[in-house]
């Protein structure tokens, strides 16, 4: 069984060359996948809300390059910062920062997107009552807002983060050593165990993202939707609301 | 070269499009029937190649298939010159095949159940009921994911490179790498790339214009 002499490669599956040379394998892909949506994760709430800003120069410019980046494939974005990040650096980048930059660069305009849905989400009423309640816009964003809106959108981040985690393969192209490169090494070196070989690389990814994804369905039931029914003071409005009483129209409050 | 990429990738959407709607309807009544064997495959099917990125099946169906099958056809395939084009169909066709089974199903479960009954009562056996009543409304009901999907598959396509078929992005590779001027040809590879995504996203939205149902208005009685 070819497939289970591949034992002697576990290390480079899931380390590639790394005490000797650079690190690889599956763990470059989870790295890849955390780093570059951690980097981007500012970028991407910022994009985010600039979309929703009503000056026009704020939200033209954001919403054309989220719609260029997302209309754009992932690995034409690394050829262009392939080519392009060491003519304006100047210096000559390692591969793995290019791809960790293409990955940032593509994975902002979709954080964008999620924060949009995200913000959106939370109701009209929130917003007027933290700017009733005294707060700057800022601050209704910053303190009310937004933390519910995190809430709201950890389960996409967690299935974009699954989803980035796959596409952290298509490095593979640049020549960058992770899982999908290294089974191919091994491969063309054992070219009779091949399907062994592909068989650990695809392992590999679905135990991640397989347990990732059961993640994501228990953070969905978890805090996937807010109650805002009960958030809601009907009982107390009109007691408490010290206005003229208007008989004739106090009929048709309920 | 860039002409024969722009066709090639053309030719990749359309096919895989085509091939991956068919085989994710399938796979979906797969899922929704009532046999169990036929729901275990399913979901079987959908777990599989939803977790296991698009490229490792361009790779695997570029560099493993031929040698899993009996011996003279594995040959006879890699001998073939197109074969590269129809790995990446089958590759490109199984991973959006399982996206587009998992959206139906949403899509399934977005139409009422009162749909079905009416369609039995009508006398209408299994096959005509999602024939003609529900396969129908959930293709409607669930554009707006379907059209981001075929976006999604259309960049998917630019992943053939790897596996050296001579679409878009691999003829720019090559004028790069023949004549240095990989700048121009980035440059209209993505700027055919962004045109034709928003072209599909545009169309989808006319589409969702004219064929949008609006599933809420059905659950509702009407007249008593």
């Amino acid at each position: 069984m070819h497939f289970f002499e591949q034992y002697g490669n576990l290390k480079f599956y899931l380390l590639g060359a790394f005490p000797v040379g650079d690190l690889g394998g599956l763990v470059l892909n989870i790295i890849l996948a955390i780093l570059s949506l951690s980097l981007s994760f500012f970028i991407g709430v910022l994009l985010g809300y600039s979309r929703l800003s009503r000056r026009k120069y704020v939200k033209i410019p954001c919403i054309l390059y989220v719609d260029t980046i997302r209309s754009t494939p992932l690995i034409l974005i690394l050829f262009w910062l392939y080519f392009f990040l060491p003519y304006i650096l100047g210096t000559d980048v390692s591969l793995f920062w290019t791809a960790v930059a293409a990955l940032a660069v593509y994975s902002s305009a979709y954080q964008a997107e999620i924060v949009k849905a995200g913000i959106l989400a939370i109701p009209k009423g929130q917003l007027e009552a933290a700017l009733t309640s005294g707060l700057g816009r800022y601050q209704a964003m910053g303190f009310v807002i937004l933390p519910q809106a995190f809430r709201m959108m950890v389960p996409s981040y967690v299935s974009f983060f699954i989803s980035l985690f796959k596409e952290t393969s298509i490095v593979y192209v640049i020549g960058v050593v992770e899982l999908v490169h290294t089974g191919v090494i091994v491969s063309q070196r054992q070219p009779d165990s091949i399907y062994a070989a592909y068989l650990c690389m695809a392992i590999g990814f679905w135990v991640i993202s397989y347990s990732m994804s059961h993640v994501a369905r228990v953070l969905e039931q978890r805090m996937g939707s807010l109650d805002y029914e009960s958030f809601r003071p009907d009982v107390s409005r009109d007691e408490f609301m010290l206005l003229p009483q208007d008989k004739s129209s106090s009929g048709d409050s309920s | 070269m860039m002409v024969t990429g722009v066709k090639i990738t053309l030719l990749l959407l359309l096919v895989t499009s085509i091939t991956s709607l068919c085989l994710g309807t399938v796979i979906a009544i797969m899922r929704m029937s009532r046999t169990r064997a036929l729901r275990f495959f399913g979901r079987l099917y959908v777990e599989i190649f939803r977790n296991i990125p698009g490229l490792f099946w361009l790779l695997f169906f570029y560099f493993v298939f031929p040698e899993l099958l009996p011996y003279g056809l594995g040959d006879k395939l890699n001998a073939y010159d197109n074969y590269p084009i129809v790995a990446a169909i089958m590759g490109l066709t199984v991973d959006n095949a399982s996206y587009v089974s998992d959206i139906l199903r949403s899509g399934r479960l977005a139409i009422p159940d009162s749909q079905r009954e009416v369609a039995i009562s009508t006398g209408l056996n299994r096959v005509q009921q999602y024939l003609y009543v529900l396969l129908p409304q959930m293709f409607r009901a669930i554009l707006p994911p379907l059209g981001t999907r075929m976006v999604h598959n259309f960049k998917n396509t630019s992943l053939c490179m790897a596996i050296t078929v001579p679409e878009l992005t691999w003829a720019t590779q090559q004028i790069e790498s023949l004549t240095f001027r990989g700048l121009e040809a980035t440059a209209i590879a993505t700027v055919f790339y962004i045109a034709l995504s928003l072209s599909m996203v545009a169309v989808i939205i006319l589409l969702e214009k004219y064929y949008k149902i609006d599933i809420s208005s059905m659950t509702q009685a009407k007249g008593r």
